[in-house]
């Protein structure tokens, strides 16, 4: 215990001994302070003293609170949380494993009663001081600005504190591997950059993928949904024109699953950092508030016109025409949500699990 | 016992530190170290040491001494884990080889240690003191205690990274001594540091020996090992060459130069070895050696001299230096070239 502490507390001095922490900090509250300027009101949207009329952004459409909460999570923890502060975390802290075993600085260490599994695993949780510490600033100031300018005291908020240094440890348990194995701080960030890099274009891939998949079931649904209504109104009626875009949607229905099934299991092995990211926004802002504000469509069968219009791209999502896009966007929406916190998070700690055992075993199998 | 019992009749400070002396010893009966076998072969199969054994008492400076790349700096390695070794039999501190437990108990100055630029000096001695399990009140003590035993007290709350190197070694060696080591290790301790810095390191070994402490002291500054090692191994090419009591090595080449004016042709004297040899310095003077330190050995060989009319100029007793000792050892006995020091495969 007193191993841990003496290197937490290091790691925080080694930490904030550079400019970046600090600047990083200074940014956070630049941030908060942009964020306590912007307001909503009943005619739009509030700068300072200023109000913007936006007839769909005003408090009929949203309440304050809501609206503090989403651009919390849009841009404090998505934008600057989940990647400027993530990237500024990961070039302060790339440095620590290559510092750790470096001649000079490692002998002394080893030659401690601690056993190198355990500085291999103190000195990685004292690197994600370095993001829970930012984060944990940001959302306390966050919680103030959303309580006093809002009138919403959300406590939830401060859960951004651990699913964004969870987000981050996924990537640090990558650097501190490369670190450890390259020596290198400049190789470890490079090489930790492009497996986030490779872990978000995966996951933009699986999310477009399956949401094309979920608009085509969705598609195929309504195709059929619109085919007993015209034989309830007519037993003779033709239906050529749906059994061939059932037919086609289902083909591609079927190229679509297979294409999913690929990109989940890739994914289901790795880190899913925007997933567990977005678990936040699942947590703290309510999803009832928002859809209210898309307009419903009719479920009658869309005029010829409508459809012309969808198969040119507008009014449809994801390549589905028949289907409402109320409907893709709410199926596509409880896919996402169906993909539990236990699954997202538990699947990601066991890559990190790997990546960590990796580390240990390097580390502890190498003469410094 | 012999300590215990010499503290007993002291008094005062000197009585106290004779009894906490004598305390580190009992808890130690056994060797410091006690190296029955280290083996270490790297990758390529380049053995950097040869199956070396030998013992370190408790109490005693012991230098290891060896060319650059014989295998030194690899072996105080194994014994503190940061080398794993191909096979290790022996013992720290009573406790196998290898083991993290006895570590608490052991110092550690590596060379070119790199204390974090980023503490005060006084952090990075608490640094190494928590590492070590020492408790928060007693660290702050000694680390102060410590600091200002190696000169650093004004340069306490500075930080390491605008130190001088001999500054800086300083504060190593503060931080290897905050856990009250039993054993200490230092590798090239000097290095850096100016002369004044470096008596007050001899100083402070003798002392700490004096306290029942173990150095063991890697260097191959040899005229440092000299003044204050009371044994030696010397290592090359990952074998132990020479070890034993630095006093009884140096005896081993020991005797005594009788030097001679002789009238005409010089002669063989009795009990010198071998004939005479010319002077270095004067050709008209030869020197006679004999194999001892005993000065009634020479006497026959004197009393020769004097009935053939030689003039006895000098009788000088004459030790092996260090120095001698060590090109002796690390040198081929046909060619007298040095050898090879590093690892082979």
């Amino acid at each position: 215990m007193m191993a841990l502490l003496a290197i937490l507390v290091d790691t925080y001095r080694e930490l904030s001994s550079k400019r970046l922490f600090w600047l990083s900090m200074a940014l956070s509250g630049f941030l908060v302070l942009c964020f306590a300027a912007v307001g909503i009101n009943e005619r739009g949207l509030v700068l300072l003293t200023w109000t913007i009329e936006i007839p769909l952004l005003n408090t009929s459409v949203l309440e304050p609170g809501e609206f503090y909460k989403l651009t919390f999570y849009t841009l404090g923890v998505r934008v600057w949380l989940a990647w400027l502060a993530c990237l500024l975390a990961l070039v302060s802290s790339a440095g620590l494993f290559p510092e750790l075993v470096s001649s000079g600085t490692v002998e002394t260490l080893l030659a401690r009663p601690i056993t190198r599994w355990r500085l291999y695993l103190f000195k990685f949780v004292g690197g994600l001081l370095f993001t829970a510490l930012q984060v944990a600033v940001f959302c306390a100031a966050s919680f103030l600005v959303i309580g006093v300018r809002g009138g919403a005291w959300e406590p939830g908020i401060f859960l951004a504190v651990p699913m964004v240094t969870l987000f981050y440890s996924y990537l640090f348990a990558a650097c501190a591997l490369l670190g450890t194995l390259t020596r290198s701080a400049i190789a470890a960030l490079l090489l930790t950059v492009l497996f986030w890099g490779f872990l978000f274009t995966l996951n933009t891939s699986e999310t477009i993928v399956n949401s094309f998949r979920v608009a085509k079931v969705e598609e195929v649904a309504a195709i059929d949904r619109f085919v007993d209504r015209r034989r309830q109104k007519d037993p003779n009626v033709d239906i050529s024109d749906l059994e061939t875009e059932r037919s086609l949607a289902e083909e591609a229905l079927g190229s679509l699953r297979t294409a999913h099934r690929i990109l989940f299991t890739t994914k289901t092995v790795l880190p899913k950092p925007e997933e567990t990211v977005a678990l936040v926004e699942r947590w703290i802002v309510d999803a009832a508030n928002l859809r209210s504000v898309a307009p419903e469509d009719g479920d009658d069968e869309p005029s010829q016109d409508t459809l012309a219009k969808r198969r040119r791209g507008r009014g449809s999502s994801f390549g589905s025409v028949r289907a409402r896009e109320s409907d893709v966007l709410e199926a596509v929406r409880r896919e996402r949500d169906a993909r539990s916190a236990t699954w997202i998070v538990g699947t990601s700690l066991a890559f990190e699990g790997v990546l960590l055992l990796l580390g240990c075993v390097s580390f502890s199998k190498r003469d410094f | 016992m012999r300590r215990r019992g010499a503290g007993a009749s002291a008094s005062g400070p000197a009585r106290f530190v004779a009894l906490r002396a004598a305390r580190r010893l009992d808890r130690v009966s056994e060797a410091a170290i006690d190296i029955a076998c280290i083996r270490k072969t790297y990758k390529g199969r380049v053995t950097a040491l040869h199956e070396v054994s030998f013992r370190v008492e408790p109490g005693e400076i012991f230098g290891l001494l060896g060319p650059n790349g014989a295998g030194k700096s690899t072996l105080v390695k194994i014994l503190l884990t940061v080398v794993r070794p191909t096979e290790a039999r022996g013992s720290l501190l009573g406790r196998p080889i290898g083991e993290k437990g006895a570590l608490a108990r052991v110092g550690y100055l590596p060379e070119q240690h790199r204390l974090a630029p980023y503490l005060t000096a006084r952090q990075a001695v608490e640094f190494s003191g928590a590492l070590s399990g020492v408790r928060r009140g007693e660290r702050r003590r000694r680390t102060d205690a410590l600091l200002d035993l190696v000169g650093l007290g004004a340069w306490k709350d500075r930080r390491v990274g605008m130190f001088s190197k001999g500054m800086r070694q300083r504060a190593g060696l503060a931080a290897a001594l905050v856990n009250d080591p039993q054993i200490l290790f230092l590798d090239e301790p000097t290095d850096g540091v100016d002369p004044v810095g470096r008596k007050e390191i001899r100083d402070l070994l003798v002392r700490m020996r004096s306290e029942g402490r173990t150095v063991f002291l890697n260097s191959h500054l040899l005229s440092e090992a000299e003044q204050v090692c009371d044994r030696v191994a010397i290592l090359l090419q990952g074998r132990v060459v020479k070890q034993g009591a630095l006093a009884e090595l140096q005896r081993e080449g020991a005797g005594q130069e009788l030097v001679v004016r002789w009238p005409s042709e010089p002669r063989e004297l009795p009990g010198c070895a071998g004939p005479p040899r010319v002077h270095a310095d004067d050709p008209t003077l030869h020197v006679h050696e004999i194999a001892s330190l005993d000065p009634s050995d020479a006497q026959p060989a004197i009393d020769a001299a004097r009935a053939a009319d030689a003039v006895i100029v000098s009788l000088v007793s004459r030790r092996e230096r260090l120095e001698d000792l060590f090109i002796k050892a690390v040198s081929d006995p046909v060619t007298g070239r040095p050898l090879p020091p590093g690892a082979s495969r």
